[in-house]
């Protein structure tokens, strides 16, 4: 039996981060793994993102299909690598949820047709809101075993609607209360939807966690929920493929007020949980993105003429923790973020990015902190001060986040490590952080719960 | 002990039924997994035997339900929160605490009164019964 107290109160010399748990007397048990180093390296060499959008609200976007958003994320990914589908050995597809959303039990199939790959394997995988960052782990294990040399891996979503039953095409959006009736699913049918509790603290129990445990007071909490959603959003507002651009200092001028932050706390940006207010919720869509990755020996063979410089994962840490388990995102994120940092040996001083599934806000906070990415107890204060915007110091979510950038529930991760990639080579444009990163951790999260952790460095 | 095929959820089901709340001690290192599974989460052992739990438990954090984390069946529970639990025999769980509101909670905060002592109900919910944990009164 691990004893979670003895083995955090031993973690700072280790991982330089300070980590100060709930100590439960020595009860706080939770099963570990260790991770052993790739028997290859890997790396990426191509990304590719559709713009993030709700497709059946404008003509040139209502009726695209599966085949159409995964085709069209693959293809850019795999342009961007330099390489020709025919080359690329097998593909990883990620729906969150297909037979709900696309009518599909084997949604990798389906779509095989559509990039040129016809009759390479392939295998499809959900894990709901952090399917995305399992692809990257997937494709990565493939390459890194020595089974496959090049991987694709991509995510599609349709999360703002769903399949007309018995049309080729047409689609119909979804509602709120279809969206709540599948979401159910997420959680245990024998005990946890019995039991209440686990499925309904995932909107506010990182949030009470977070307050009680770095003793700050409800209107600091409550200000830094708002400031992470100021934030993601002008991060978003300079990048062209996020649905939402609209500032929420616009938002609240065009509402009549003089400060963001008196619109913020307004009945403009109601309570809707027990902390959270509206403005720190997923904006769930549509979308797609896609990686390819091949094993770092062989990436001259693969990128040809291509000049970027190739981005190895360094590792990944995962760890999950089912909804009846009290603080799930914080007690499978510190395993995960354990297992990256020791398989790595990269310290949370080097990374010079960060990005976490926020499809609930006060994540993008909690998982910072943990990673030891914001100083513990202190990342409120970075956060209100906004420091963790694309041109601060400390940036988080430059793409603009779940709630800004949108939340294609499958495919945002994939988005997360498009932008990451973007970011490391100098390629985002506007939005383009200050200092240019060289090592990312990228923080997954979703399916009630998985978490999924990986660091990634720019080849020297 | 031989691994058996046995129906665990019906059988924790059936005994709220009979007015038992339990679940499953390991018979190797003692920890009591609940709601009941075949195997031990602290060490691995499928040697479980059914135990019949205390209800003496703490709350150790408090969540007000709200508009996203509110159903309407939930409203005849009365006033509650969610929180982490954990029990007598140390298992952690999530769960519903009745008898906190916002004042209640309002009070045990600025009392510095977390963890606070609760108990397990056997409560009737649409079709089965399920526990909840009711706020040990003063």
């Amino acid at each position: 039996m691990i004893n979670m107290t003895k083995l955090w109160q031993s973690a700072p010399p280790l991982f330089g981060v300070q980590h100060k748990l709930t100590i439960l007397e020595g009860r706080e048990t939770m099963n570990q793994t260790t991770v052993h180093p790739y028997k290859r390296s890997v790396s990426i060499i191509g990304v590719g993102c559709t713009p993030f959008m709700y497709t059946v609200d404008k003509e040139e976007t209502n009726g695209l299909t599966e085949g159409e958003l995964f085709g069209y994320a693959a293809l850019k990914a795999m342009e961007d690598a330099g390489v020709n589908p025919q080359n690329v050995d097998f593909y990883f597809h990620g729906e969150a949820s297909p037979l709900n959303a696309s009518n599909y039990l084997t949604p990798n199939i389906q779509i095989a047709n559509w990039f040129g790959m016809k009759g390479k394997a392939s295998i499809h995988h959900s894990e709901a809101c952090c399917t995305g960052y399992y692809a990257v782990e997937q494709a990565v294990n493939a390459v890194a075993s020595g089974k496959y040399d090049c991987v694709l891996s991509g995510c599609v979503e349709f999360g703002d609607s769903l399949a007309v039953p018995n049309h080729p095409y047409k689609r119909e959006k979804v509602t709120m209360e279809r969206f709540l009736q599948t979401t159910a699913w997420l959680y245990d049918r024998a005990y946890t939807r019995s039991l209440m509790a686990g499925q309904e603290l995932i909107y506010d129990d990182a949030a009470e966690w977070y307050k009680r445990t770095r003793g700050i007071t409800d209107q600091q909490m409550d200000d830094t929920l708002n400031w992470m959603c100021i934030n993601n959003r002008r991060n978003a507002s300079v990048n062209p493929l996020a649905i939402e651009r609209r500032t929420y200092e616009s938002l609240a001028k065009e509402a009549g007020f003089d400060n963001v932050m008196d619109y913020m706390r307004s009945p403009y940006n109601p309570r809707m949980g027990d902390f959270l207010r509206a403005s720190g919720l997923e904006l769930k869509c549509d979308g797609a993105a896609a990686v390819v990755v091949c094993a770092t020996e062989l990436v001259d063979k693969y990128m040809g003429n291509k000049s970027h410089k190739p981005v190895e994962v360094l590792g990944i840490g995962c760890a999950a923790c089912e909804a009846t388990t009290p603080h799930f995102e914080v007690r499978a994120t510190e395993e995960a973020v354990r297992q990256a940092y020791e398989v790595t040996g990269v310290k949370p001083s080097e990374i010079d990015i960060f990005y976490a599934n926020d499809f609930i806000i006060t994540s993008h906070l909690v998982a910072a902190e943990i990673a030891g990415y914001l100083p513990y107890g202190e990342g409120w204060k970075y956060i209100c001060e906004g420091r963790t915007a694309y041109d601060g110091d400390k940036p988080i979510n430059t793409n603009g986040g779940r709630t800004s950038f949108g939340h294609a529930h499958a495919a945002s991760g994939l988005a997360d490590l498009y932008e990451a990639v973007r970011q490391m080579r100098g390629e985002a444009g506007e939005g383009q952080v200050k200092r240019l990163p060289k090592t990312a951790m990228l923080r997954g999260y979703g399916g009630a719960q998985n978490i999924c952790t990986y660091i990634i460095r720019t080849a020297d | 002990m031989a691994i058996e095929l046995e129906k665990v959820v019906e059988t924790f089901y059936e005994n709220l039924e009979k007015g038992k709340i339990t679940g499953k001690r390991c018979t190797k290192c003692g920890a009591v997994e609940f709601p009941p599974v075949y195997a031990c989460n602290s060490c691995g052992c499928w040697d479980m035997e059914w135990v019949e739990i205390s209800g003496k438990a703490k709350m150790r954090s408090i969540v007000m339900p709200a508009p996203l984390s509110m159903k309407p069946e939930y409203k005849a529970m009365g006033k509650f929160a969610y929180g982490e639990i954990e029990l007598e025999e140390g298992t952690l769980l999530n769960g519903v605490v009745r008898g906190i509101n916002k004042k209640k909670r309002k009070e045990i905060l600025e009392a510095d009164a977390l963890p606070v002592n609760v108990h397990a109900a056997i409560y009737q919910r649409d079709g089965f019964k399920t526990v909840v944990f009711d706020l040990d009164e003063a």
